[in-house]
């Protein structure tokens, strides 16, 4: 088809025109201050709007840990398939389930119950296509080779939860981080309930009271994500279903939460009824 | 002269496309996390946080809510250096809708070209506001804005 000069021209200018912004976006970047382009279907303004930031699985396990928390056999997730896990939901979830029993049996040295949770992890991150993580700094292998020094693969979670966190926040995915401590934070709190069943111990109680703050944030930091990914609500009633049972504990309404010296001490009914919650989403939970 | 409309605008877009459609900003995400990893020794890292920062002719405030638990030792460490200019930060025990609220940790006034990172070992607290406070600018345009990124990482004893 021949194209009259009219086109050739407004073609052109267009090619041209194109190829220099194109060069123009891979250029490097310079250090000192730059003018960015801010088209709105671009780049999204931030507002001025509270954003959260939680904890890692594995401070919560080593909360736990330094409260006095047992090792206390078969109480971790025995589910090994991980093929009914087929939503990204699911399977967000369940690797923080995984990295909360991970951190667990680390922690308690634990190595060959580790060196499965970290395969189970392993794999799950790779089913949401951020197993690469692992390969970074030769994390899996070093792992394998330190199973019998816990301190050394304390510090290899950590690692691991560093470029984790940076990965996703690379690729825009931070709403994997929220899921992922939310199932984490489940299978912590049921791991923790479930030895303070036999321990009655104070300070495990004390523990497991004050977990209501962080669960606080857990809730609001999935509504905020719900905006990137709409099946998170489902996961937010889930939490909040948690929450709506400390909300009715007699020590919780009676606890001051301004007083940062304030202390609430759970009764064993109160444990009881909260354990039984936990227990259910956590089934839900791993039952995919 | 419909030409010359044509080859001005092609001369225009090409000039304008190089000097400001820069898409990636100044943060090199990956230095960041190393140099604040280091200054956050002998603390255990537990998580980090990166806010994107677009300077607007509207001044912001940006605030990231960091539960803690109650008698652990914490420690936060700042990173700027992935802001083309200085912002104000401060850590307050409440969120920024409450009047009660105090600020255990302030960082003012940095020179453009100054320090850019900061360390906070943290008290006894349920919970930190980190509030960032971004400044207007003036010179900004609907199609142009500095832009960068601040971080923060925490780390546990």
């Amino acid at each position: 088809m021949l194209l009259n000069k009219k086109t050739l021209v407004r073609k052109g200018a267009m090619l041209i025109a194109s190829s220099m912004l194109f060069i123009s976006c891979g250029s490097e970047t310079p250090k000192e201050e730059e003018v960015v382009a801010t088209e709105d279907a671009v780049v999204v303004e931030e507002s001025d709007e509270v954003s959260y930031n939680l904890p890692s699985p594995l401070q919560i396990a080593s909360i736990f840990k330094k409260s006095g928390l047992k090792y206390k056999d078969g109480i971790t997730s025995t589910q090994k398939d991980i093929t009914k896990y087929t939503t990204k939901l699911s399977k967000a979830i369940n690797l923080g389930v995984y990295s909360a029993d991970l951190s667990y049996t680390v922690l308690n040295k634990q190595s060959q119950q580790a060196m499965n949770y970290m395969k189970l992890c392993r794999q799950l991150a790779d089913n949401l296509g951020i197993g690469s993580v692992f390969d970074q700094g030769n994390l899996s292998a070093r792992f394998e080779k330190n199973l019998s020094n816990e301190d050394s693969l304390a510090y290899i979670i950590a690692e691991l939860q560093m470029v984790t966190d940076m990965y996703l926040d690379e690729n825009e995915q931070q709403e994997i981080t929220s899921i992922v401590f939310a199932g984490a934070w489940v299978e912590s709190m049921y791991v923790g309930s479930k030895a303070y069943e036999k321990a009655k111990d104070k300070e495990l109680n004390n523990k497991l009271s004050e977990q209501m703050t962080i669960l606080k944030s857990i809730v609001n930091a999935l509504k905020a994500d719900v905006k990137r990914d709409a099946s998170i609500s489902t996961l937010v009633t889930d939490m909040e279903a948690i929450q709506a049972v400390y909300a009715e504990l007699a020590s919780v309404k009676a606890f001051n939460e301004e007083d940062a010296n304030a202390e609430i001490n759970l009764s064993d009914e109160e444990v009881v009824q909260l354990t039984k919650k936990i227990e259910e989403i956590r089934n839900k939970f791993i039952n995919g | 002269m419909k030409k010359i409309v044509y080859l001005s605008s092609i001369v225009l877009v090409a000039v304008f496309g190089f000097t400001t459609i820069q898409t990636q900003d100044n943060c090199d995400k990956k230095a960041i996390t190393t140099s604040c990893k280091k200054k956050l020794e002998p603390f255990k890292y537990d998580s980090q946080k990166f806010t994107k920062i677009n300077f607007t002719k509207k001044a912001q405030d940006l605030e990231v809510e960091v539960p803690v638990f109650v008698g652990e030792k914490y420690r936060v460490v700042f990173n700027t250096s992935g802001l083309p200019k200085p912002i104000d930060i401060n850590i307050y025990t409440k969120d920024k809708e409450s009047k009660k609220r105090e600020a255990v940790y302030t960082v003012k006034d940095v020179k453009p070209g100054g320090e850019t990172e900061f360390v906070f070992d943290a008290p006894r607290l349920r919970k930190m506001f980190i509030d960032y406070s971004v400044p207007a600018d003036s010179t900004a345009s609907p199609t142009q804005k500095l832009s960068g990124c601040v971080a923060f990482m925490v780390g546990y004893k």
